[in-house]
């Protein structure tokens, strides 16, 4: 399991992406009010990059014509033929048990400055980092 | 330019497969782009007016606008389509179809919507097909002026990247009514494909999208697409469209093709009990549509076991009838390096290539 330091926190702001490449796949790594989550940036359907597409809820529907918008900001549609999946856990909004994307595990972890892993300039101790468990 | 004579090799490609991709969108930035190729009252209109013609209205389409969430805030749509698809997806040829005109067909002012067919085709030419000797352009054809439409087939057919004409689906009459002969005449003097392209139904001068009225959302409008081409199909074959127009080939883009096998059935079944009320139909509609009517792959049909789908080609005599397209750069694109992967490398050869080489008269085969 491979452990990568991503960035500094506060650069990656609620309902923002950034999609990285780490030991070889593209993983886009959300902020969801606070929360990190990561999802492998290739849609299980073709190949897409699934994490450029558009961050939004998850519209649903008591009966028919009446609709709404909940937990917003945690569903990522595909740029190509619009699949829908839940960033929070990679599973697909039309069949979650059998249509997923994997989901990496993500960490805010104080990062001391002598850690090879981040980039040389200067880090304070106490800084919060997004941390990319692969 | 020679582009017949030096089509653009397969050389280094991954995979052993010539692509023709019959469906790459391309458009204006605005409509300020057509004023320096309209008549000055017109582009006067335009600008004190407003440009947009009526298009669909089941605007509420997928993706960002209808266009790819990954592509959408593309500065040069032009730059990025050669390095995003015909680049990245090693494409051969792209047939340039447009959308900007298709709205001319079904304005009210038809000397309008002839203007700005003319003007789009004219911008096309210098700033999309001048730009890559892979492109090839479907010019626009506003199909309610059918005599104003041939001397502008005659104007630019002749270009060696115009290979075909291209008009919506929506119509006030079905494609192969005897209104149209002077667009048919124009495109067998000038060797130009028909290419039909889903829009327009429901809108501006034309009747209502189905025969049921008027559906409430984009998804059920996308249902709508192959009765569309159903119906022009129909119209063709039944008019004699073919029996006068031996070269006339008829190119069906963005409504799948899974349904084709039934209608072949049907039509064949109807023509050898009804065929004495259109005596000019000589053969079975099957074996019209072998020769003149194609339709492209896109969207992609997926049944639930994708082996599924060569049965189906096979029915519908795919080898022959069945081109691919990519729809580049709308949100449910297919890219040809994950599309009919499951297909014989040689039918897969056929579909991505070589039947479009036969289809388009104007499309040479690569030496």
């Amino acid at each position: 399991m491979g452990r990568h330091v991503i960035c500094r926190a506060e650069d990656l702001q609620p309902g923002a992406v950034r999609i990285v490449e780490a030991e070889k796949r593209s993983i886009g790594i959300f902020n969801i009010r606070g929360e990190f989550f990561a999802l492998r940036n290739t849609c299980p359907h073709k190949g897409a990059p699934l994490c450029r597409g558009i961050i939004t809820g998850l519209v649903v529907s008591d009966e028919p014509l009446q609709m709404q918008i909940i937990r917003d900001g945690e569903i990522v549609r595909c740029p190509w033929h619009g699949w829908e999946f839940d960033i929070t856990s990679g599973r697909s909004v039309y069949n979650p048990h059998r249509m997923r994307v994997k989901a990496y595990d993500v960490a805010i972890e104080q990062v001391p400055d002598e850690d090879p892993s981040v980039e040389t300039y200067s880090v304070q101790v106490q800084d919060d980092y997004v941390v990319l468990y692969i | 330019m020679q582009v017949e004579k030096t089509l653009p090799r397969p050389a280094q490609k991954k995979q052993d497969l010539y692509i023709v991709d019959t469906d790459v969108h391309h458009g204006v930035s605005g409509w300020t782009d057509l004023y320096p190729y309209l008549p000055q009252v017109y582009a006067e209109r335009l600008r004190d007016h407003g440009g947009s013609g009526p298009s669909s209205q089941y605007w509420h389409n997928g993706g960002i606008r209808g266009t790819r969430a990954d592509f959408f805030d593309m500065d040069d749509t032009q730059e990025s389509t050669r390095r995003q698809l015909l680049d990245d997806c090693e494409i051969n040829i792209a047939i340039l179809t447009g959308s900007t005109a298709y709205g001319a067909c079904s304005m009210p002012d038809a000397d309008l919507g002839s203007a700005i067919c003319r003007a789009f085709n004219d911008y096309s030419l210098e700033h999309w097909v001048a730009s890559d000797e892979r492109f090839r352009l479907a010019m626009a054809v506003n199909s309610q002026d059918p005599i104003g439409m041939a001397k502008e087939i005659d104007r630019i057919g002749s270009h060696p990247a115009v290979i075909a004409i291209i008009m919506p689906g929506g119509a006030t009459k079905p494609y192969g009514n005897r209104v149209y002969d002077p667009i048919y005449e124009a495109c067998e003097r000038n060797r130009l494909a028909v290419m039909i392209h889903f829009n327009g139904e429901g809108v501006g001068i034309n009747g209502p999208p189905t025969a049921a009225g008027w559906p409430s959302h984009y998804v059920e409008g996308r249902m709508m697409r192959a009765p569309v081409y159903m119906a022009h199909m129909a119209s063709y074959i039944f008019e004699g469209a073919f029996e006068k127009f031996p070269g006339l080939r008829v190119v069906n883009i963005e409504a799948g093709f899974a349904w084709m096998p039934w209608y072949l059935w049907r039509m064949d079944s109807d023509w050898k009990a009804l065929r004495y009320q259109v005596p000019w139909v000589k053969k079975p509609p099957s074996e019209y549509v072998k020769e003149h009517i194609r339709l492209n792959t896109q969207p992609i049909d997926e049944p639930d076991n994708e082996r599924d789908l060569e049965k189906i080609i096979e029915w519908m005599h795919g080898d022959q009838t069945l081109l691919f397209g990519s729809d580049f750069p709308h949100f449910d694109f297919d890219d040809p390096r994950k599309t009919l992967t499951r297909l014989p490398n040689k039918l897969r050869q056929r579909i991505f290539g070589e039947s479009a080489l036969e289809t388009f008269h104007k499309l040479g085969r690569p030496e």
